[in-house]
């Protein structure tokens, strides 16, 4: 968890047009230092535009944002050269090799003789990878080419790194992994920035936002952001989940079925539910073998939250 | 057959999305055809010349104005000595010379033979040809005229006709095709790898992603053009260079002029291309569209600047549409100062030109840059 109150990011009512669109309305977010800060949301709600404007390279048309120490509009410079930047794209030179992306990215945030070559050597060092460094970076599977983009983006030691979708398209595996890199980044006191459809990676920050419509729906410990959303889970196992679904769609408090298997997922309000769920499957002479209750997730919540939205 | 026609279906609708493809295939036709049907009339009219007359008569004056009458030539002004011809030839305001003798209209009088001298730019091999044939047929023409009849009573006919036109060739008199194509050739080249390698460098960045960390790097903006501009400047002076060796080597090309001024003026005629490149690469979405682009731009450079048709064969119109082109001034910067040499006064038109559009390519180049960057 973050050691200090020290705030790496502090955006006060940022807000972002494009004309008549309102791409992002009235955002603000507090980062601590050595926080990892999830950004969740929708496709398209803002997340990229936020995210640009905290970077430095795009102009708030409303509100403020001090970066690091600097304030992003009028100082983006120094904002740049005390963040890293990680795109979903990896934004590696797939012609060249690791080493020449590594050395490209160190030379672009101006290390230079000693301090480059020892910044380079502790890179490939963490990131393992040392014995690859003549191989080109096209050449590298998923889960390569996600080391060398962080190796790329942490090489000038930046107090706060973003992370755009880092884990898009890479195996299970190589996603824990660097998840667990992320953690011992933020252990040592960097601060990360990062956004996500995947809520399980969600669970792992310490703090989230929801972001949809440009604007922050929700945000704070994942914890509370699930209870917040008040609701409950009962996972019952029946033979025909389909007609299960079915028949308790829609029902009073029913916020959510979801079917994994014979599983069938209830995310309901309050306790009641869940008992109306269980008489009405009895009425319809479903076989249910068992009935068990769950912790609801920060999915859950997500799910509901959209859900709530879009009927308002 | 029924799968054949939903990928055909899938294909254009494909195409329907790419506008910009698809307006270049559609607008392809009709521009070539436009293009080459103007570039390739090659009957060459309007030669440029100035006269020098140094006999100040009547009959002078009448075959000034006969020459014009019969389309090939504008007379576009007097000069003194042969020192102005060179002058004019040299700087490209006349591609011909006509030199009238002291002693032409008393010497036409008394049925001596008169030898008219015209002083003819060579550097291209068609203009040349036109030159000098319409001047023998206009020769022999006013010779016929002058062997009337009532006139060979009271003077004996003389043995050869009474006027002839003696062509002087002055650079490439040899008439070598190579030694008028190499320096245009310096011109094409940079014109296809400048604008191409540029507009696609840059378009790869954006399509692989790579642009958006380079802009969230301290690095500015000046830094990253400049960065990935600066090898494309070095390939085209390579390229220039590897022209000229060859032709000298291969053709013998000649190097009258200074050399260094030709690789100063260079900078003009690739700085334009370079932020032309950089304008394609803000229009097009992905390389494949800003070769597509690239090559469009080619088209109408090798037709209508003087690279392959004589430029005054074409319309007016075209002509000016030409002068928009930063190939049509570098043409004739490289073959003057390569076949004439030329100084730089004598090119302050095409240099004053290739300024104007690099200055606006880069204005433009740069608005539309600063709007397209993220």
């Amino acid at each position: 968890m973050p050691d200090s109150d020290e705030l790496v990011v502090d955006a006060q009512h940022l807000s972002r047009r494009f004309g008549a669109h309102v791409a992002v309305r009235d955002v603000s977010l507090q980062v601590r230092r050595g926080e990892i800060f999830g950004v969740l949301g929708p496709n398209g709600a803002g997340k990229s535009t936020a995210l640009r404007m905290l970077c430095g390279v795009l102009d708030p048309t409303g509100g403020r944002a001090v970066v690091v120490g600097h304030d992003v509009a009028r100082e983006p410079e120094r904002v740049k050269a005390n963040i890293g930047y990680m795109t979903q794209s990896f934004s590696l030179y797939t012609d060249l090799t690791v080493a020449e992306n590594i050395g490209f990215y160190a030379s672009l945030y101006g290390l230079a003789g000693a301090a480059r070559r020892r910044r380079i050597d502790a890179v490939l060092h963490e990131s393992e990878l040392a014995a690859r460094t003549g191989q080109l970076a096209g050449e590298l599977s998923g889960g390569w080419k996600q080391r060398l983009a962080l190796a790329c983006a942490t090489i000038h030691q930046p107090p706060l790194i973003f992370l755009d979708e880092p884990t898009a398209g890479v195996d299970p595996l190589s996603r824990r992994e660097f998840w667990e890199r992320i953690h011992g980044l933020a252990a040592a006191g960097t601060t990360v920035v990062v956004t996500t459809h995947y809520m399980d990676e969600a669970e792992r920050c310490h703090r989230l936002a929801f972001i949809s419509h440009g604007e922050v729906f929700d945000s704070g410990r994942p914890d509370d952001i699930v209870a917040r959303a008040g609701l409950a889970i009962a996972e019952f196992i029946v033979d025909d989940v389909d007609q299960a679904t079915y028949l308790l769609q829609g029902l009073p408090g029913v916020e959510e079925c979801a079917h994994y298997g014979r599983v069938l997922r209830l995310a309901v309000h309050g306790g009641e539910p869940v008992a109306a769920a269980r008489a009405r499957l009895d009425r319809a002479g479903l076989a249910v073998h068992d009935m068990r209750e769950s912790r609801a997730t920060v999915e859950d919540a997500f799910v509901a939250m959209v859900r709530r939205e879009r009927r308002a | 057959m029924r799968r054949l026609l939903a990928v055909s279906l899938k294909e254009l609708r494909q195409l329907r999305r790419d506008r910009l493809t698809l307006a270049m295939m559609l607008s392809m036709p009709v521009s070539e055809l436009l293009l080459l049907g103007y570039a390739i009339n090659t009957d060459i009219r309007h030669i440029q010349t100035v006269v020098l007359d140094r006999d100040r008569s009547a009959a002078s004056r009448r075959l000034v104005v006969q020459m014009q009458a019969t389309g090939y030539y504008d007379i576009v002004g007097d000069v003194e000595n042969y020192e102005d011809i060179a002058r004019a030839l040299r700087s490209g305001r006349a591609t011909v010379g006509l030199v009238v003798p002291a002693r032409f209209s008393s010497d036409l009088t008394r049925r001596r033979p008169v030898r008219l001298q015209l002083l003819v730019d060579g550097s291209d091999p068609q203009i040349l040809g036109t030159a000098i044939d319409t001047a023998t047929g206009l020769a022999a023409a006013r010779s016929a005229e002058l062997a009337t009849p009532g006139l060979a009573q009271t003077h004996p006919r003389p043995a050869s006709a009474p006027l002839s036109f003696e062509p002087i060739i002055l650079y490439n008199p040899e008439q070598r095709t190579a030694v008028y194509i190499v320096p245009g050739l310096i011109g094409v080249l940079l014109t296809m790898t400048m604008v191409m390698l540029t507009a696609m460098a840059l378009t790869r960045e954006r399509e692989r992603g790579t642009l958006e960390a380079l802009i969230v790097s301290p690095a500015t903006r000046l830094e990253i053009v400049g960065g990935k501009i600066a090898p494309y400047i070095a390939i085209g002076y390579g390229q220039m260079t590897l022209v000229l060796l060859a032709g000298w080597w291969f053709f013998d090309v000649p190097t009258a002029g200074s050399l260094p001024l030709l690789y100063l003026l260079a900078a003009l005629f690739i700085a334009a291309h370079l932020a032309l490149g950089l304008l394609f690469s803000t229009v097009a979405r992905t390389q494949q569209q800003a070769m597509q682009m690239s090559f469009f731009f080619l088209l109408p450079n090798i037709l209508i600047t003087g690279f392959v048709f004589p430029f005054e064969s074409m319309p007016l119109s075209v002509q000016h549409l030409a002068q928009a082109l930063p190939l049509t001034h570098f043409l004739r910067v490289a073959r003057r100062i390569l076949l004439k040499g030329a100084h730089a006064e004598d090119m302050n038109h095409e240099i004053a030109w290739l300024a104007a559009i690099v200055a606006v390519f880069i204005a433009a180049a740069a608005v539309r840059f600063k709007k397209k960057l993220l």
